[in-house]
């Protein structure tokens, strides 16, 4: 192969890592066929997972390996590929935009199919700016403040962003249209639309879930996906060129990579074909200094030249003068608001005073700042939480939890042996955890509470115990003690009135999620006795 | 591999989603039961020494009884419905037992069942409970039919209960052509027992937890709606505290017993003597013998015994 099809090699690839980012995405929920071995010992039943590596695109993500080892001072298990990914960066530059990112995949795409402008246009919006050096900024914003012990990447890093968008906001919008659709149809009269219905049903669970899925903010991180995708239509790759912090960081990795691009001026027409379908905004034009750190390596100037003026080689450049434009404001607005956002987020007294009660994370989940620390706000548990319950956070955490996970109680419960959500953590915010763990620890998550104001037997409504009968601890947690009501009715009532044990309850919510009282149920789980916190406790002994 | 299975699985779901539809078409919906004809039956089996082999058991007691034959055609499409409510380990009893699934399941088969479908409403998460309870890889071993609850497979009918008229029903009780019933003895806080006729909460959809305002009332509406062919309660493994979801091996007694009846009260009524209480203790009991869904007289019904 002439180095000159190069983008030949750029498309399979990019094709094939979206295809199996989308795989592994689809792939992020409880396997559709799971058979477990019943004949295992009571002790130790083996515990659901997933069948793939669904944390490989965070894996190598060296962002997330970079700030995640900057807060916690450690090493991050699985980091081989982030490693790899750096190395090769070192070599070729900044590659992984242009051949593996499957978010710049979707800009190039987009940016390709609807562009901006044409021809003498097109040149024009590929010419470098100084806003391209905000992702710098960026950049050095995110690693400060990792330092300072809150982990922003997650909200910029397109691994995550990317993830977050399609697992919790834009596959359960399609899945709300489908199966509306589908709805409608098992309700008709006419059988085979019926047929038609439940087949398409079962086919397209799988992929979008079964039922409704419901994320809290799914609103808001749907729309910011758009938006950025639309910038395309502003300025090509708008994300990759002026905000990807990722980009930034490969940028930076790269100022001395070997595989540059050599311009032979004495060949050069001026024609500007290279600008045109420049993606990175890096000034491939003979004549002008061209920009390392701005090229994505897409090759696709070399493939346009129609003087073969350009050329992509392992060649060595003079350092000092292709270095990054960083820009000096850029760099100290980063520093700044790296300093300040760690901050001015504690200031809500989530970490040194009082929680919110709401504030109830996945089990395993590290304590609060360790939390914070780590978790990148990519939903991956969420995605594979087979009951719905985790959410991205809205105001629970604070604003600087906001898209962290946290259990609603009102979609959905947390299963009492399952322990998915911690197998899937990237970066170990929820720590790796067993059944047997979770059940024996316990692992609690919370403590729920009766409100007797609300509840059937206690405003001698009538009977119910609901929250008793779903209870999965043994003994149960929710008790309860038998009284002889006058009721509302002629006849007296004798009714089995709900208490809680905190010492046996862990927080689990299905009494909360099961409560035939909805909005807001007459049993409800409060953060408080979470284990992870030695400071949220209840019992003096628990 | 994986995604062979997947596909399999996909195929199946969509013969059962068509073979749902057409079976819809041409039967009708719920065959009556002996009891009310007379002539009725009740077999009880039980091991009389450990290791109890569960599946022979099961067998046994069919045998004892004339064989599947007796209740199953050929060609026709049975559902059962075990109770698989809880995503429990089969050793914590909350569940029903694999193994007497699976033989009750081949039995069919062996009778000439065209198709056998296990449905039931779960409580926990159903893939979960698929998964956990064992009765996934009891569906791949045998072949049946899982059906997974969807939100489309609950159709409205009206139950013309005294408490409950118009519910969402399991469509796959209603597209059956013989229905065996098949749960697990368990204790309940409000029901008292958790035997036949409560099981058949399971083949509803809806607000569920508000049927615990009239617990007796509910069951007993929902019993004479959904009458199967036969009850088959396991207690291979009886949950006899921390009911109905238990989750300790101390919750759990192994009794291995199994009780056969097309009386779904005389089946009922039988298995409360393993909990040592009286079925006249046990309202729902009571209030079906009283609307006629059965009787808790055993001397009105053929007895069999079998012990292995």
């Amino acid at each position: 192969m002439k180095i000159k099809h190069l983008i030949y090699l750029r498309r399979i690839s990019q094709v094939l890592f979206l295809l199996l980012f989308l795989f592994l995405l689809m792939e992020t929920r409880l396997p559709q066929n799971v058979f477990l071995d019943y004949s295992q010992e009571i002790a130790g039943p083996k515990d659901i997972r997933l069948n793939y590596p669904v944390m490989f695109f965070f894996d190598m993500d060296p962002l997330i390996l970079l700030t995640t080892m900057l807060s916690t001072h450690k090493w991050l298990a699985g980091a081989g590929w982030a490693l790899a990914i750096i190395a090769l960066t070192l070599f070729l530059g900044r590659f992984f935009c242009s051949f593996v990112c499957p978010f710049g995949t979707l800009h190039h795409a987009i940016g390709t199919t609807h562009p901006a402008a044409k021809g003498r246009h097109a040149a024009a919006m590929n010419e470098k700016t100084p806003s391209q050096r905000l992702k710098y900024g960026l950049l050095l914003m995110v690693l400060v403040s990792a330092l300072f012990g809150l982990n922003l990447a997650g909200f910029m890093d397109p691994i995550a962003l990317l993830f977050r968008s399609l697992s919790v906001s834009i596959l359960p919008a399609v899945n709300i249209g489908v199966k509306e659709v589908f709805d409608a149809m098992a309700t008709s009269d006419i059988k085979i639309l019926n047929l038609i219905s439940y087949a398409a049903e079962i086919i397209v669970s799988p992929v979008l879930g079964f039922g409704y899925p419901a994320y809290q903010t799914g609103f808001a991180i749907g729309l910011i996906v758009l938006a950025l995708l639309f910038l395309n239509r502003v300025r090509p790759r708008f994300w990759c060129r002026v905000l990807c912090p990722l980009g930034a960081l490969f940028g930076l990795l790269s100022f001395k990579s070997l595989l540059n691009l050599e311009k032979d001026e004495t060949r050069c027409t001026g024609c500007n074909k290279c600008t045109a379908a420049c993606q990175g905004a890096a000034s491939p034009r003979p004549g002008v200094k061209w920009e390392p750190a701005e090229c994505v390596r897409c090759f696709n100037c070399q493939h346009v030249c129609p003087e073969d003026a350009l050329s992509f080689r392992f060649i060595l450049l003079k350092s000092q003068k292709y270095a990054p434009d960083m820009g000096r404001r850029a760099v100290l607005t980063g520093l700044t608001a790296g300093i300040a956002f760690p901050l001015l987020s504690r200031l809500d007294g989530q970490i040194h005073q009082a929680s919110d009660p709401r504030l109830i994370r996945p089990p395993g989940s590290l304590t609060e700042t360790r939390f914070l620390e780590r978790c990148q706000r990519c939903g991956l548990c969420m995605k594979t939480c087979p009951t719905n319950v985790i959410s991205p956070a809205l105001g629970e955490a604070g604003l600087a939890g906001i898209w962290t996970p946290v259990l609603n109680m009102a979609i959905g419960y947390c299963e009492y042996s399952c322990t998915l959500c911690s197998s899937v953590c990237p970066t170990g915010a929820i720590q790796p955890i067993t059944g047997k763990e979770k059940i024996s620890g316990p692992i609690r998550i919370g403590s729920a509470f009766v409100d007797r104001g609300r509840c059937l037997p206690w405003t001698e409504n009538g009977a119910c115990i609901v929250c008793e009968e779903v209870c999965p601890t043994s003994p149960k947690a929710v008790v309860f003690r038998e009284a002889d009501v006058a009721g509302f009715g002629a006849e007296r009532l004798r009714l089995k009135q709900p208490y809680v044990n905190l010492q046996q309850c862990v927080g689990c919510g299905i009494c909360e999620n099961k409560c035939p009282v909805k909005g807001t149920p007459a049993i409800r789980v409060i953060a408080s006795g979470e284990s992870r916190s030695p400071k949220n406790q209840i019992l003096l002994i628990s | 591999m994986n995604t062979n299975s997947l596909l399999i699985s996909r195929r199946q779901f969509i013969r059962l989603a068509g073979g749902a539809v057409l079976y819809s078409m041409i039967s009708s919906p719920f065959p009556g039961i002996a009891a009310e004809t007379g002539g009725g039956f009740i077999a009880e089996a039980s091991c009389s020494k450990p290791p109890c082999d569960v599946r022979a058991l099961t067998r046994k007691l069919f045998e004892s009884v004339g064989g599947m034959s007796r209740f199953i055609s050929k060609g026709d499409v049975v559902v059962i419905k075990p109770n698989i409510s809880w995503a429990r380990a089969p050793e914590l009893g909350a569940t029903t037992h694999p193994d007497v699934l699976e033989t009750v399941i081949f039995l069919c088969q062996e009778a000439g069942a065209k198709k056998v479908r296990i449905a039931d409403n779960t409580i926990h998460e159903a893939r979960n409970c698929f998964a956990v309870t064992g009765v996934d890889q009891v569906a791949k071993k045998t072949g049946a039919d899982l059906v997974y609850p969807l939100s489309n497979l609950m159709r409205d009918m009206n139950l013309q209960g005294h408490r409950l008229n118009v519910w969402p029903v399991f469509t796959p009780f209603k597209e059956a052509d013989k229905i065996i019933n098949l749960p697990v003895a368990k204790v309940h806080s409000l029901s008292g027992l958790t035997l036949g006729m409560k099981s058949w909460i399971g083949a509803v959809g809806g607000r569920r937890n508000a049927l615990h305002q009239d617990i007796h009332q509910s069951i007993v509406d929902l019993a004479q709606f959904f009458r199967p062919t036969i009850t088959l309660i396991d207690a291979i493994r009886i949950m006899t505290a921390n009911g109905p979801s238990g989750g300790s091996a101390s919750d759990v007694a192994v009794v291995n017993r199994l009780i056969l009846s097309d009386d779904p009260v005389a089946a009922d009524a039988m298995a409360c003597d393993l909990f040592q209480v009286k079925p006249s203790a046990i309202a729902h009991i009571q209030l079906a013998q009283k609307w006629g869904l059965g009787t808790t007289d055993f001397s009105r019904l053929t007895r069999y015994q079998v012990v292995l």
